[in-house]
């Protein structure tokens, strides 16, 4: 048998009070896409980290191709052909994309001047070896996430890796975007690179791994095939535990009646309802304009071109009377306009309600801090103290705590925008839970989500949206991922594809 | 810390680094005042150190509320002028006009911050600027008002009563600034208007998103801001008596030096009054060693000024290894 391209032999990184990475063995060789996943604090990061050179180990010893090597930064890393592309995008926009590629490393001409043409033939060299359709010359700032992820992908690149660690590369691709990003990974890996592929999307591990390694608590819980694997299995593996497979939401109660009238929205011309005790799922592409309608249903944009009612009386314009009405919307990205990141996990959970918790402007402290309590208890809330800031918590226990704060308000209507995005595996099906939980009680929930088999899971009904508008409306019931793929994309994709 | 908790104990709170950095400094410059000089901790030196601080931190004790919503106040020595002057004006010397000087003033502050709250939160402007040209505007109606001489007399017993001391001990102005610091932590913690400001200056944008006042919070804060610069006026005024036209020029400074020392950064959303209160006495401790030392007027500002910038690099620096928030 062959040398691995990259072994790692009980390799182990403490931190005061945890170990994050725990006698891991690991092995991948060129030419595979491995994928690595595992729930929050699994140790993934740690395993790159140190694979990297942004951390060093406790104990144990890295190799690359046979030898022996210690990482004391991530230079001392490139220079091993080992290079990190991380989740958030560290391209300058006012630089074109050979210059982004080379920066810090700037080809220099006589008089130590920045010798931009070299770097803009080094560049197309370098694109054009990697089958990356992208101009050297473009600016960085004109070109789309996609793009932008593989000027990054191009940059670690030209450093001659032969390892390659992409950590959540797709978080904010479309469908569309993250099949180029593939295209590229996969003429990777022709080439003999060894990509570890770092997810919490199941769908994509089986889309583009060969092998996938599990980690939990920071040991290495499995490492197999992809053909020896099915999603349940890799599910439990991450967990430690059976997860149910999404079974399909409770029916209506009969006689619910309709809370939520939306006119004009749906190309057919006919009105979107939604009744007491509904799910009601938005499918459609990134920028299809899902976040955009619920924006304008809760008034955080003009409401142009239709208009929604609540138990048949209009709905308010400005955005704080809308919440009061009853109508929550729940943001898909909790850093921008989600969580008050310094401030405790109570006074988050409180924020949209502090006039239950007051009386004529003073604070009610103990019972805000009681109902708080009780409310994150039952859904179920991960945390050392309700003081503790809520930028400290992992990405499910962060969307709890939101969760807690729409609660809070007692909505009629909620309108989750993917609920689970950055939630870890476990965190996700309690998610579902609490959903489906609402439901039952009769609050009308609206679903927004990029993951199929979420939005099929959860929906009692689904609506395809383009463009700002519900193409279609269409009882879950016998739609498959195929299916719904299909009307979502609808004609564009087929046509485009020939 | 990952484990799954059923009940969520009320547990002792270690302070993050950043609260707790004001108070350490404070401490070591305290020993370090006591070590530089017999007299300083001598009860009637340390009460008197405090006094002298009354103007600036009663001030400081509104501008923290500004801060803590990712606004400034640049105004407030203009309004500490503004309030001495027209204090002394209304007070006219007699004794019967005490409280209407008092709530004149008091009045006039609270105006000013109005306006600045009304022109921030509607006219969506920078609060640096619009603050900044608030105080000019201020300071030309003082000007106006007292045509360029110091005029007004206070009434008898205002400065008396204020420069006293309680039991022969504890100065009246001392108490003056630990009750606005005691009703400032009040506002703060215990207020709707408070858990808004913080609300807000975390996060403005989810603010909105979870329905609160912005612009109404902002509105009330400047005026805040205005109210207890009043006050700080009032303060001055009991301190140096009728002494000038702008007996407040540059106080804006000192009150800013003493906000931001005390962990309420410009960024909002953490800090608060108590470490202003804080900062407040670091400030005046420092600059009365630097006046030990012998140190001339200009090398006093000197200091002032690398203080706040130590202070600021401390705490972007704090800031950027998470002020002690965990991360995986």
């Amino acid at each position: 048998m062959t040398m691995p391209l990259l072994q790692t032999r009980a390799l182990t990184r403490r931190f005061p009070g945890v170990v994050a990475l725990a006698n891991v063995d690991f092995a991948a060789d060129g030419g595979e896409v491995h994928a690595v996943c595992g729930a929050n604090g699994a140790g993934k990061s740690t395993l790159m980290n140190v694979l990297s050179g942004t951390i060093l180990p406790s104990s144990g010893s890295v190799s690359v191709a046979g030898q022996e090597v210690s990482f004391a930064s991530p230079a001392d890393a490139r220079a091993a052909g080992v290079s990190i592309v991380y989740q958030e995008f560290s391209s300058i926009p006012e630089l074109t994309v050979a210059d982004n590629i080379y920066l810090g490393r700037e080809f220099h001409g006589p008089l130590h001047t920045v010798d931009r043409r070299a770097a803009v033939r080094a560049a197309g060299v370098l694109l054009e070896r990697h089958g990356i359709a992208l101009d050297a010359n473009a600016m960085v700032g004109s070109l789309g996430v996609a793009d932008r992820q593989l000027v990054e992908l191009a940059r670690a690149l030209s450093t001659d890796a032969r390892i390659l660690i992409l950590d959540e590369p797709t978080a904010v691709l479309s469908i569309a975007e993250q099949e180029k990003l593939f295209g590229v990974i996969r003429s990777l890996r022709e080439k003999g690179l060894l990509v570890l592929y770092i997810s919490h999307r199941l769908e994509e591990i089986f889309e583009i791994a060969d092998r996938v390694s599990v980690m939990r608590d920071g040991a290495l819980v499995a490492t197999r095939a992809k053909a020896d694997l099915t999603e349940t299995e890799l599910v439990r593996l991450m967990t430690g535990r059976e997860v149910s497979a999404p079974h399909p939401p409770e029916p209506i109660p009969a006689g619910s009646r309709t809370v939520l009238t939306l006119s004009g929205l749906a190309t057919d011309g006919s009105a979107v309802e939604l009744r007491q005790g509904e799910i009601l799922g938005l499918a459609g592409l990134v920028g299809a304009g899902r976040t955009s309608i619920a924006h304008r249903i809760v008034g955080l944009r003009p409401r142009s071109g239709f208009t929604a009612a609540l138990d048949g009386a209009p709905l308010p314009d400005d955005p704080a009377r809308v919440l009061e009405a009853g109508v929550v919307y729940m943001t898909e990205d909790r850093k921008r306009d989600g969580i008050f990141g310094p401030l405790a996990i109570t006074s988050n959970a409180t924020a949209a309600a502090l006039k239950r918790f007051s009386s004529a402007g003073f604070l009610r402290l103990r019972r805000e801090r009681a109902a708080a309590g009780e409310m994150l208890r039952g859904l179920r809330l991960v945390a050392a103290s309700l003081d503790t800031p809520i930028a400290s918590l992992s990405g499910g226990n962060q969307q709890k705590v939101l969760f807690a704060r729409a609660l809070m308000t007692a909505p009629r209507v909620l309108i989750c925008d993917e609920p689970t995005r950055g939630v870890d595996v476990g965190a996700k099906e309690e998610i579902y839970g609490v959903l489906r939980r609402l439901a039952g009680e009769g609050v009308a929930i609206i679903v927004i989500s990029s993951e199929l088999n979420e939005v099929l899971a959860l929906s009692h009904r689904i609506a395809v949206v383009r463009d700002g508008r519900i193409t279609a409306t269409m009882d879950n019931a016998g739609l498959d991922e195929h299916s719904l793929t299909v009307a979502a994309t609808g004609v564009a994709l087929r046509s485009a594809q020939g | 810390m990952t484990t799954s908790v059923q009940s969520f104990p009320r547990t002792l709170r270690l302070p993050s680094l950043d609260r707790a950095a004001v108070w350490i400094v404070l401490v070591v410059l305290v020993l370090l005042a006591g070590l530089v000089s017999d007299a300083f901790f001598k009860l009637n030196y340390l009460t008197n150190l405090v006094r002298q601080a009354a103007p600036v931190g009663i001030t400081a004790v509104g501008v923290t509320f500004v801060m803590l919503l990712r606004g400034v106040d640049l105004s407030v020595g203009a309004i500490v002028s503004m309030s001495a002057v027209v204090c002394a004006l209304v007070m006219g010397g007699k004794v019967d006009n005490l409280w209407l000087g008092i709530a004149a003033a008091i009045a006039c502050g609270s105006a000013v911050g109005l306006a600045n709250g009304l022109l921030i939160a509607y006219g969506k402007g920078s609060a640096f600027i619009l603050t900044l040209g608030m105080s000019i505007v201020v300071y030309g109606l003082v000007q106006m008002g007292t045509g360029g001489t110091a005029r007004g007399i206070v009434s008898p017993g205002f400065r008396e009563t204020l420069n006293g001391r309680i039991g022969g001990v504890l100065p009246v102005l001392v108490i003056c600034l630990l009750l606005a610091v005691a009703v400032g932590i009040f506002l703060q913690s215990r207020t709707r208007f408070g858990r808004n400001a913080y609300l807000i200056g975390a996060n403005p944008d989810a603010a909105r998103l979870a329905g609160l006042p912005v612009s109404r919070v902002t509105v009330v804060a400047y005026m805040v801001s205005g109210f207890f610069a009043a006050l700080g006026g009032l303060a001055l005024l009991a301190r140096t008596g009728v002494s000038g036209t702008n007996p407040g020029a540059g106080m804006e400074f000192d009150v800013l030096a003493a906000v931001v020392l005390g962990g309420t950064t410009f960024s909002g959303g953490r800090g608060g009054v108590g470490g202003t209160f804080a900062g407040v006495l670091v400030l005046i401790i420092a600059l009365n060693l630097a006046n030990v030392a012998g140190l001339p007027f200009a090398a006093q500002l000197a200091v002032k000024g690398a203080i706040i910038i130590a202070a600021s690099a401390a705490y972007s620096w704090i800031g950027r290894r998470g002020g002690g928030l965990g991360r995986e």
